[in-house]
């Protein structure tokens, strides 16, 4: 027997794939705009593994986490992620940017190659306004990848289903299915996608799904010499990276735009965008 | 209906198109698509199938024990053999093949097997001072002010590991 | 290659832009298509008896635009092999997966209406046409069925209505989906907007309105015909009242954009004086719509204080700026929206190629094909009257219930 809760949850459940089918199929006969209101249909994988502890089976969910006052600008990261992943040149799954800040509120950006060769200690070249003529007040580098958002508007927007997210809740591109039309690149709000010039087809960070899934760390968290790039199962309260996101405050980029990342950052500024 | 013979014909018409179309698409959509979600399942596994090109220093301890050892025993930790040295992945492939005494003909005709190291460059990914990095970190303003500051001659050739062993940091003498 | 120049900070996977020329043609091209249909639906269904001079015509026009409307699409795609994707897996949650049904949805209606004007004609061709070959054309063409008395025709009406009925909003949801497509992309604020499907819809159907003047106009001055001049006084007036809502709509976004002065007003304000100052204020409003509001306007309030010979000259420039109008604003729209980074801090110079894929002639010769296409459907079905009727007089068809068979064949 279940219990009448278990009873109401399935018939909700049941409930709301017949909505979801009912929805699909409004949609194939051209009525577009009805559906939208039916937008949470699944594109997410949703097989269970078991949780790492046995017990109730809990999801592995992957998490990321960038301290940005530990990176040193070094590139590490963009350079493994590159090599890793076959990355063409003028592209970046992964890039490092840096700030820096003058005394009159005016900040400089820069992110040269993606910071793949490392950055020059080239401010007095740099293009500074004539009229600071001061030094800095303020500087630090920011690591940016994909952000694996829980509601993404990449997967949305794709029409042929080539962009789907993973039960761990990492988002990937079928490079089978992927017809090269580029809405999901407009429709990132991060700049995390590009059209791959050789594949022709939809390209971005994937956590290294490749590795992750043989209990490797992404490349870029592998190698970062200093430990900014934290990665593993936010699920797991023992896992590192619950204990940083339990001990530290984070953000994630534009929350405004409500894609709730799983990419999260500690010590961002105002001016990261 | 007489009149309508016309119609009959071309609804018979657009019958043909819909069924052809869905013909083909019975044939054409894989049939794993959909099955976890709107997209074709077997793409999470071939994204998982993938061998990875870093394959960590354990990996590479296996055929240089000698330098991870001093590597393991040193204080420049931070920095794995494959951050200077590049993905071991086609390395490893290339080199597994033949014999060590093979070795420097395999170089020639793989030379991208690994990244060549400058001595130089790889350092100053870290260690060049530059206002955003983070003032902890040990870090030099430029190599040939460093050099002369620290008694020794700087030429064109000149290259950090000249005077500093990367595996250790210990400075040479 | 394009070369693009950066300035300002720019996020690395943005120093390209991926949609051109191609996606400016595609919004440009339907565009057409929904407003031809709207002119010509408005004598078909709406009983303008006005503008029956162009009520075929608009209604083929739109339909060789269409035929092409794909073609920029399949030639910027990566994989245009995988086209069919689009049908075979949409995905519920994209607009752009509705393109297909939409898109095939309004082809076949347009067709069958198309079908149902010319049947008549087709008929009579069936038996008439001189060469063996072109009545096996038109047999085909007649689906083997040449019963057009009365009782047939009148069954076709009621249909058309029907369709016609169903196509108008048809016509809408293409043209007003093309516009959703970018005002629901939250990731950039030029595009981000509930406006944006308004707006294409209705510089859509002021280019398609112009595109039905422009060829009248020409056509009936290079066969040296009559020009109907209450046809023409009559598109004018439609256009002018377009125009001045979509116009304003237009401004009412930009407004909006300065008065609300979000985080990303910064950079589009920089955006606006200078990538697309040429493109937008002087040529999207000061040529495309400040101008034609006169030249037109002076046409709708003077009406026949202006000689007709002016007003038909009046019809063609004003036309003309207004197919200028609405291309600058799909450029501006499209190219705009990806002349500046997400990350608010740089922009990205774009020249047009002339040669190459997504090239300046590639598109002119996409542009031309619609043309072509009314070309080759001009010398297989006539595109200002009906043969039926009376072959000597192309113009004589008033209504389609005057429509009759000159002899019977049965």
């Amino acid at each position: 027997m279940t219990s009448p809760a278990d009873h109401e949850e399935l018939t909700r459940r049941a409930f709301l794939e017949k909505c979801a089918e009912a929805g699909a199929h409004t949609f194939l006969f051209g009525s577009l705009f009805v559906t939208t209101a039916m937008m949470r249909l699944p594109q997410e994988a949703t097989s269970r593994t078991v949780g790492p502890r046995g017990g109730t089976a809990k999801e592995v969910i992957y998490g990321f986490v960038v301290d940005t006052t530990k990176c040193i600008g070094c590139g590490s990261c963009v350079r493994a992620c590159k090599a890793e992943n076959n990355v063409p040149d003028g592209y970046n799954r992964t890039w490092v940017e840096q700030y820096t800040f003058f005394p009159n509120g005016e900040v400089i950006v820069n992110s040269p190659n993606g910071g793949e060769n490392g950055f020059e200690d080239d401010l007095p070249e740099r293009n500074m306004p004539e009229e600071i003529g001061q030094l800095p007040v303020r500087g630090f580098f920011v690591p940016k990848l994909c952000n694996h958002c829980i509601d993404t508007p990449c997967i949305q927007v794709c029409p042929v289903g080539a962009s789907y997210k993973t039960a761990e809740g990492v988002v990937l591109v079928d490079p089978q299915r992927c017809v090269g039309c580029g809405y999901c690149v407009q429709a990132c709000p991060f700049g995390s996608r590009f059209l791959n010039p050789e594949t022709n087809t939809a390209d971005k960070c994937t956590w290294c799904y490749h590795r992750i899934t043989k209990g490797l760390k992404p490349a870029c968290v592998e190698y970062c010499p200093a430990k900014a790039r934290i990665f593993g199962n936010v699920n797991d309260p023992y896992s590192e990276i619950s204990q940083i996101l339990a001990t530290n405050r984070v953000q994630v980029l534009k929350s405004y735009l409500g894609t709730r990342p799983r990419t999260r950052y500690i010590g961002l500024d105002s001016e990261v965008i | 209906m007489r009149h309508a013979k016309h119609f009959v014909r071309l609804f018979a018409l657009l019958a043909v198109v819909l069924i052809a179309f869905l013909a083909v698409r019975a044939q054409v959509v894989p049939k794993d698509f959909g099955t976890l979600g709107r997209f074709r399942a077997s793409a999470i596994k071939e994204a998982a199938m993938r061998e990875p090109r870093h394959l960590g220093n354990e990996a590479c301890s296996d055929c240089h024990a000698k330098v991870n050892d001093a590597w393991a025993a040193g204080k420049h930790h931070t920095p794995q053999c494959e951050n200077c040295h590049g993905p071991g992945l086609l390395h490893v492939k290339v080199m597994s093949e033949d014999s060590v005494a093979a070795y420097p003909d395999r170089i020639k005709a793989f030379p991208k097997a690994l990244r060549p190291t400058t001595g130089t460059q790889e350092c100053l990914w870290c260690h060049l001072k530059t206002f955003e990095r983070p003032s902890a970190l040990k870090s030099i303003k430029n190599v040939e002010r460093h050099t002369i500051e620290k008694g020794g001659t700087f030429t064109a050739a000149s290259k950090c590991t000249d005077c500093h062993n990367p595996h250790t940091t210990v400075v040479k003498q | 290659m394009h070369h693009y120049v950066t300035e300002g900070y720019v996020l690395p996977n943005q120093t390209h832009i991926y949609w051109t020329t191609m996606i400016v043609l595609y919004p440009y091209i339907t565009g057409i298509v929904a407003g031809a249909f709207i002119i010509s639906s408005l004598y078909h269904v709406f009983g303008k008896q006005e503008l029956q001079p162009v009520s075929r015509f608009a209604m083929v026009m739109a339909f060789a635009f269409l035929l092409f409307a794909t073609l920029p699409l399949l030639n910027h795609l990566g994989h245009p092999e995988r086209a069919f994707n689009i049908m075979f897996t949409p995905n519920p949650t994209s607009a752009m997966a509705g393109f297909g049904f939409i898109y095939t949805a309004y082809l076949a209606i347009l067709a069958v209406e198309i079908w149902l004007v010319y049947r008549s004609d087709i008929a009579y061709l069936a038996h008439h046409a001189k060469a063996p070959a072109m009545r096996a054309l038109y047999w085909v063409l007649a689906l083997g069925v040449t019963d057009v008395q009365e009782e047939s025709r009148r069954l076709d009406h009621r249909v058309m209505l029907v369709l016609a009925a169903i196509g108008i909003p048809a016509a809408c949801v293409l043209h007003g989906y093309v516009g959703f497509l970018f005002g629901a992309i939250k990731a950039n604020p030029w595009w981000a907007s509930p406006l944006m499907p308004v707006i294409f819809l209705l510089s859509a159907i002021v280019s398609g309105i112009a595109m039905v003047l422009v060829c009248y106009i020409t056509v009936q001055k290079v066969k040296g015909r009559v020009i109907d001049t209450a046809c023409v006084q009559s598109l004018i007036e439609y256009a002018w009242y377009s125009l001045i809502i979509d116009v304003t709509l237009e401004m009412l976004e930009l407004v909006n954009h300065a008065y609300v002065g979000n985080e990303d007003w910064e950079i589009l304000k920089q955006l606006l004086t200078t990538k697309l100052f040429v493109s937008m204020f002087l040529v999207q409003v000061l040529v495309g719509s400040v101008l034609p509001f006169f030249l037109l306007g002076a046409v709708v309030v003077f009406k026949d204080r202006i000689a007709a010979a002016t007003r038909h000259n009046i019809g063609l420039v004003g036309g003309v700026l207004l197919l200028v109008q609405v291309l600058a604003m799909r450029w501006n729209v499209v190219m705009g929206g990806q002349m500046f980074s997400k990350s608010l801090r740089g922009f990205l110079d774009f020249k047009v190629d002339v040669f190459g894929r997504d090239g300046l002639l590639s598109a002119v010769a996409l542009f031309a094909l619609p043309f072509g296409a009314l070309f080759v459907f001009s010398n297989v079905l006539p595109l200002w009257g009906s043969i039926a009727t009376d072959p000597k007089d192309r113009l004589s068809e008033r209504s389609l219930d005057s429509v009759q068979p000159r002899r019977s064949w049965h």
